[in-house]
Formats: structure tokens, sequence, C-alpha cells
């Protein structure tokens, strides 16, 4: 009697426990804990999942001082308004499938915290080009999806705007362009060439060869980040 | 790869899991609870691509689909074996 309940071992009994109708609960009883169960266990792990998006959250490791040190000095840290837009609000999106697919491609930072593939200045810098690319990249594809949770066309008043602000965010209206055509350096410092590395990946989400395209990148986002900058400070 | 999982990670998690298990759950003809489970995939896949099949990657309305598939099946496999008539 190899598989009476006596001789199972206790994944075995677990297994059988799970399977056996209950007889000591009624079935309103067993709906309800079960209701109340996913709630608590919902909550929790939403609730988790928000503790992930803070800024200390992310700032905790080591890999991360490079990028908090430029962001502090940016117009998204530091403003008149005091309204601030932390790590999360442009690398985490908001509806659950995006979040849940950044969340679990976030798992390799913490496999580059582990390794050190950034860690001391240099690595940092050999590598810059190639993080600033696969965020680009993303923005790009996603029409910078997480710049529009805070700012919308429909909502700009170009009259109160600087003029150069008010042509160029009309130029990209009409040339169906996204905030990271322009706004790549807004919050980290860029590498050098990066306008051409950009220009590479918006012919290759295109589908278009090397110089077919439009030129969509602005020419003056050194400019743009600087103005930002200054107004930050 | 990590594009793949990280995909097919939060189709488990968002409703072609969830909800696909829990129709499934809902009858015991495995194939009708697997065809649920499609249907939510490409349902919840034009939902985050606000309704526009312009937005949609291959790859991405794919994989929810057979993650939808997959959990209707296990949802009906868990109402042949978790019920006694």
């Amino acid at each position: 009697m190899a598989d009476s309940p006596e001789n199972r071992g206790w994944i075995g009994r677990i297994w059988n426990a799970i399977w056996t109708p209950a007889v000591m609960f009624s079935s309103g009883f067993l709906v309800l804990a079960g209701f109340l169960a996913g709630i608590l266990f919902w909550g929790g792990f939403h609730w988790t999942l928000e503790l992930t998006n803070t800024e200390e959250f992310c700032t905790s490791c080591h890999t991360m001082e490079t990028n908090l040190g430029e962001y502090r000095e940016t117009i998204h840290y530091n403003n008149h308004s005091g309204v601030r837009a932390i790590c999360s609000d442009c690398h985490v999106p908001h509806e659950w499938n995006h979040k849940i697919k950044a969340k679990i491609m976030a798992v390799k930072d913490v496999y580059h915290e582990m390794v050190g593939t950034i860690s001391t200045p240099e690595k940092y810098e050999e590598h810059r080009l190639s993080m600033a690319s696969a965020v680009w990249k993303k923005m790009k594809a996603s029409d910078s999806r997480e710049c529009r949770n805070c700012h919308n066309f429909d909502y700009m008043d170009f009259t109160i705007q600087e003029t150069r602000a008010a042509s160029e965010h009309q130029r990209a209206i009409d040339n169906n362009m996204t905030c990271i055509d322009c706004h790549q350096g807004i919050a980290h410092t860029l590498p050098p060439n990066y306008l051409e590395t950009y220009q590479e990946i918006t012919e290759e989400l295109a589908g278009e060869p090397s110089g077919k395209l439009q030129h969509q990148v602005a020419d003056g986002s050194a400019e743009i980040r600087s103005f930002l900058t200054d107004r930050a400070e | 790869m990590l594009e793949l999982l990280g995909t097919i990670g939060a189709n488990i998690i968002s409703l072609p899991g969830i909800l696909g298990l829990a129709l499934g759950m809902m009858t015991r003809r495995v194939w009708l609870g697997a065809l649920m489970g499609g249907v939510v995939g490409v349902i919840e896949t034009l939902l985050f691509a606000h309704w526009s099949f312009a937005n949609i990657e291959t790859i991405e309305i794919l994989i929810a689909v057979v993650v939808g598939l997959c959990a209707g099946s296990l949802g009906s496999a868990i109402r042949i074996k978790g019920t006694t008539a």
C-alpha cells in the first residue's frame, strides 16, 4: 500500500489535502475567506511594488549614485514649483502590464550591481551610451509614454512658453515627433556622439535604412538641456 | 531575452493569466477554457495599446494569447480535478 495516505511524504499529504473536498467549512466561508485572503495578498503585493518605486529604493545601490548626482542638477529634481519627477516617474510605466514588464526587466540592474558592471566612474562612462540608448529606444518606441504622464501637448499654453520652446513644440506636433527626440539629456549627462546613436535608433524603429528617414533629432538638444538646467538653478 | 521574460511574466500576473485562469475554472471543457483565456489575451493587448492594432507588436499579442491559452487550460484542469460531481 505504497500510495496509502499514511505512507505519503509531506508533499503528497499537502497535495491530497488540497484536492480533498472540505467537510468542515461551508462554501460561503471558503468564498469569503478566499476573497479576504485575495484582498490581503493583492494589497500587500501592490504595496510592495510601490515601495520599489520610491527614490530611496532606486538610489540605494552604489551604482545609482552617478545617476542621482546628475539628476539632482536638473529641473526635474529642483524647481520653482516644488513639483518633482522621481526615478520611477520617468522609468516605470503606470499601466499594469507595462509596469510589471519593466519591474521584471529591472532585475538586470541587481545583477549588474552585484557583478560591478558600472562600479567605477570609468566603467560608468564606458557604458553610458549603451545605457542611454536602451532608455531612448524604449521611450521612442512608446512615444515617450512616461513623459506624457505629466506633459501633454493638448494642455501646453505656447503663449506663455519661451519663444524658442513654443516654436520647437509646434514643430514637434507638426512633424509627429516625440518628447525624447529633443530631450535626450533631460535628467542625465549625455554621452559623446549621442546624436548619431539616437538617429540610428530612430531609423531602426522606423524600419528605414540609414539616411532615408527625415532627420527627427533636434540639433539643439544640448541647448535645450542647458536651458532647463539653468532654470533649475 | 529579458524583454521576452518580462512580457511573459507581465502577462502571467495580468489579465491573461489571472482572468484566463478564473474563466477556465468556470468550465470542464479544456478547449473552451483555453479559448476564453486566448480571447482575454487579445483583449488585454488591445486595451493596453489603446484599441489600435497599429500599436501592437506581433510578439506581444502572441505571448498574451499563449499565456491566456495556458491559463485557461490550467483553469479547466483545476475545475476537473477539484470537483467531485
